[in-house]
């Protein structure tokens, strides 16, 4: 212990950083900022050493090629002891990360923490956001399965959607025109050395503003922010404050604990995630799924109408993080409580039930059109009692043209058409025809792609799409 | 606590841990978590991705063949099934499956369906009458296969096949455009279960029909097809040309 305590000095008298810390840890907080409230922030730094340790492991393992990406990751999960366990500590760690992160923001907003003089630290904090999400999707291509795959084909698409540049860009991306082996070695240099180092840089500006600007004062309704009064009032309540060690430390600390507790959990039963099967492009029967925080995107994609989309995705991103990086230069000033701040409350429950509900839709209903698995399933036995010959060969036809890959029926299909059960309500066999013959809307035509028997059984059967006893669509102009 | 403790208590704890690591419920199995299709070998699985769509769930219900039904069972063999489910049907909507066939599934794996379905039948052949062969003798006569038809068919599908009281027309030209005669013979054999289509034993209770009979009603059903089937569509044609008058 003395020997300790010895070679501490010996150290200290060089480097000079014990007093730094010691002024760091003893700085004097506001009493109200020793709150169970503002443990969301060290969390996600602690959730992020974990990443930095877990991440140097797997990179000693993880072999960053096209080839080998994937049995490497086969190697980690089978042959060694608790290679498993180490990507899901990385893999939980990351969705813990992303929802601590996304957290903090939120509380930081409501409690108008980004208020002078704190703007920058919001927009650092807002590039953290950025920076954490870049991590998480860097982290799945990593995976290099098919869901790696889904989610670099849909980031190439938006990103090749650009008007002019689009094409150099997804270049730049993917490292050449499609997905290959150069598109995981800038994937890898993304996710091991650029942004993290970014990020690294950008936490310790964040945490230096942290300390060097105080943290937060508890809002209290009625106590106005303004430049000239702020600073004094501050100091006033750090005058009556206490020390941050050990005073505000111990929920950190234990918070944090609770946390790394929590994602050992989670990866000790639920194990790591993937990876899924193997990425081969002549694999058509894959079903992919993008990780959790990107599932409202797809369904975004899948429900906006097709001439929305480009618009929506190209200004969408930029106007989002433009609106974020404004927050504290448009309210710098004024009421901090949430109480009297109705449209940020507001804001922030719309976002969230927006977003949440997009990604319960996205979880929960068939969205692919590529999938197959639909016309897998059988069409109802009540879709066929009572039909004729001619009409159930009409629902073989239904059925080996994949219809329903984007229509449904009896509750099973793709969304991207309108289901049909009542079809025949709606449309007169005219319309039918020219429906499946001359496609639109979004709906191939399968003209080419059907012998006229195969038209003529298919209309069949598309006119018995109704409830019993109501009367089909009738043409208006006949009599 | 001694620094040589200490050592010792993360040692035991890291132990315990690779120890207990062995069956944490996380940790994966030794199969990969999605397969290379062409290792799937679960009939369960191959089935319902490939054939249910049109067999229906287990052989039955389907819009096509009931695959499960007894009677089916006991008709065609297991080359038959194997001989279709690897080539498919020309000219219908049975695709081929096989991939020196053009389709997505290995030999193994049509085994493995031909074995499935096969025990679908429990083992136990259904009692009573044998029923006819898979593959018919001959080609069949058309004429005779015309009176054959009028004894055992048309009180359900009407004299001349357009459909009668107890079934829909079976002579439509789209229809017979859309099955084999191989899978009339199986529709004439097995009936439609599930849709009160009797088998070759009941369409005259009492009174099965002959090796021959059957033979001949197909061949009666082939003679109808029509050269142009499904043409031209009958609602597009322009209803009253010209314009009003
Ligand atoms: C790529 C997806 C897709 C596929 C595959 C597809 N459809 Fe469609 N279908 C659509 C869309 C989208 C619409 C809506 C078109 C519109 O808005 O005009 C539609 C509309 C229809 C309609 C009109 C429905 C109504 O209520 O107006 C019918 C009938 C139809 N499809 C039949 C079929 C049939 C039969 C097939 C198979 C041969 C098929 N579709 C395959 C996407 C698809
Ligand atoms: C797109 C619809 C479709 C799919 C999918 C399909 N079938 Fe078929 N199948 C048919 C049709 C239609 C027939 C009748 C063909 C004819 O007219 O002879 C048939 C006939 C058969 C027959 C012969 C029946 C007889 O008459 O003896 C067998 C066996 C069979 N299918 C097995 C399978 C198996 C096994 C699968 C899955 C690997 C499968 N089918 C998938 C449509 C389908
Ligand atoms: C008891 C009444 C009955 C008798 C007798 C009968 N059928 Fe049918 N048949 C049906 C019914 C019901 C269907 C189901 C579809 C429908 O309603 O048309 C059917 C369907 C069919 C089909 C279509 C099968 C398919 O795969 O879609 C054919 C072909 C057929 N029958 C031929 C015959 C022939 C040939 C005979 C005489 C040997 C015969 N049927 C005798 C009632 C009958």
């Amino acid at each position: 212990m003395r020997l300790l305590k010895a070679l501490g000095a010996w150290l200290d008298f060089r480097l000079r950083l014990g007093e730094g810390i010691r002024e760091a840890a003893t700085h004097p907080i506001p009493k109200s900022s020793a709150s169970w409230w503002y443990v969301f922030g060290s969390a996600a730094l602690t959730v992020f050493g974990i990443q930095v340790v877990t991440g140097i492991l797997l990179a000693i393992v993880y072999v960053p090629s096209a080839a080998q990406a994937w049995s490497s990751l086969q190697v980690l999960n089978h042959d060694l002891t608790l290679g498993w366990f180490l990507r899901a500590m990385h893999g939980w760690a990351s969705n813990f990360m992303v929802a601590l992160v996304l957290i903090h923001m939120i509380q930081v907003f409501l409690f108008g923490a980004y208020k002078f003089p704190r703007e920058l630290t919001w927009i650092v904090g807002v590039f953290l956001l950025l920076m954490t999400l870049g991590m998480a999707f860097t982290g799945q291509v990593l995976r290099f399965d098919q869901d790696a795959y889904w989610g670099l084909g849909i980031g190439a698409s938006i990103t090749g959607r650009v008007p002019v540049i689009g094409g150099a860009l997804v270049h730049l991306l993917l490292g050449g025109p499609i997905i290959g082996g150069d598109t995981l070695s800038r994937f890898f240099a993304l996710h091991v050395f650029i942004i993290p180092g970014l990020l690294i840089g950008f936490v310790g500006l964040h945490l230096l503003m942290v300390l060097k600007l105080g943290i937060n004062e508890w809002p209290m309704p009625g106590r106005i922010v303004r430049r000239e009064t702020y600073l004094k009032e501050y100091e006033q309540l750090t005058h009556e404050g206490v020390p941050f060690v050990p005073d505000a430390i111990w929920k950190d600390l234990v918070f944090g604990a609770a946390i790394v507790a929590a994602i050992g959990v989670c990866a000790a039963v639920f194990g790591p995630f993937g990876p899924k099967g193997q990425p081969d492009p002549t694999i058509i029967q894959a079903s992919p799924r993008p990780d959790f925080f990107f599932l409202w995107l797809f369904s975004l994609l899948s429900l906006l109408p097709p001439q929305m989309e480009t618009p929506v995705l190209l200004l969408m991103p930029p106007v989002a993080i433009l609106i974020l990086l404004l927050v504290p230069v448009l309210s710098g000033e004024g009421e901090k409580h949430w109480k009297k701040r109705p449209v940020a409350v507001l804001t922030v429950l719309v976002v969230a039930v927006a977003l949440g509900s997009f990604t319960h839709l996205a979880s929960t209903t068939p969205w692919s059109p590529e999938m197959d698995a639909w016309s897998g399933a059988p069409v109802p036995i009540s879709e066929l009692k009572g039909r004729s010959a001619l009409e159930r060969r009409g629902a073989l036809v239904f059925q080996a043209k994949q219809c329903r890959n984007c229509h449904r029926l009896g509750r099973e299909g793709g969304m991207r058409g309108p289901a049909l059960d009542e079809v025949a309500l709606r449309l007169t066999s005219d319309q039918l025809i020219r429906q499946v013959l001359q496609g639109g809307g979004n709906m191939p035509a399968y003209g080419k792609n059907l012998s006229p028997a195969e038209t003529t059984a298919l209309v069949a059967y598309l006119e018995t799409l109704k409830p019993a006893g109501r009367a089909p669509a009738h043409d208006a102009s006949q009599p | 606590m001694s620094g040589g403790d200490l050592w010792s208590r993360i040692a035991a704890v890291a132990g315990a841990l690779a120890l207990v690591s062995c069956d944490l419920p996380g940790r994966p199995g030794p199969e990969p978590e999605v397969l290379r299709p062409e290792q799937v070998l679960d009939f369960a699985t191959l089935y319902s991705q490939n054939c249910a769509g049109c067999h229906g769930e287990e052989g039955r219900g389907g819009a096509a063949v009931s695959l499960a039904d007894p009677v089916y069972l006991a008709y065609a063999d297991d080359a038959a099934v194997r001989r279709v489910t690897a080539n498919g049907v020309a000219h219908t909507l049975m695709p081929a499956f096989a991939r020196s066939a053009g389709g997505m599934l290995t030999d193994k794996q049509i085994d493995v369906l031909v074995r499935g379905i096969r025990a679908w039948a429990g083992g136990s052949a259904p009692g009573g009458l044998k029923p006819p062969a898979y593959t018919a003798a001959g080609p069949g006569d058309a004429a005779r296969g015309a009176a054959a038809y009028q004894t055992f068919c048309a009180r359900c599908h009407g004299p001349d096949g357009k459909g009668g009281s107890g079934g829909h027309s079976i002579v439509d030209g789209s229809f017979l455009a859309l099955i084999s005669d191989q899978g009339l013979r199986t529709a004439v054999v097995t009936g439609v279960p599930g849709l009160d289509a009797p088998d070759w034993r009941n369409d005259v209770p009492g009174r099965p029909m002959t090796e021959e009979e059957v033979t001949d009603v197909v061949a009666w059903l082939a003679s109808q097809r029509t050269q142009f089937p499904g043409r031209p569509y009958p609602s597009l044609q322009p209803k009253n040309q010209g314009g009003t008058q």
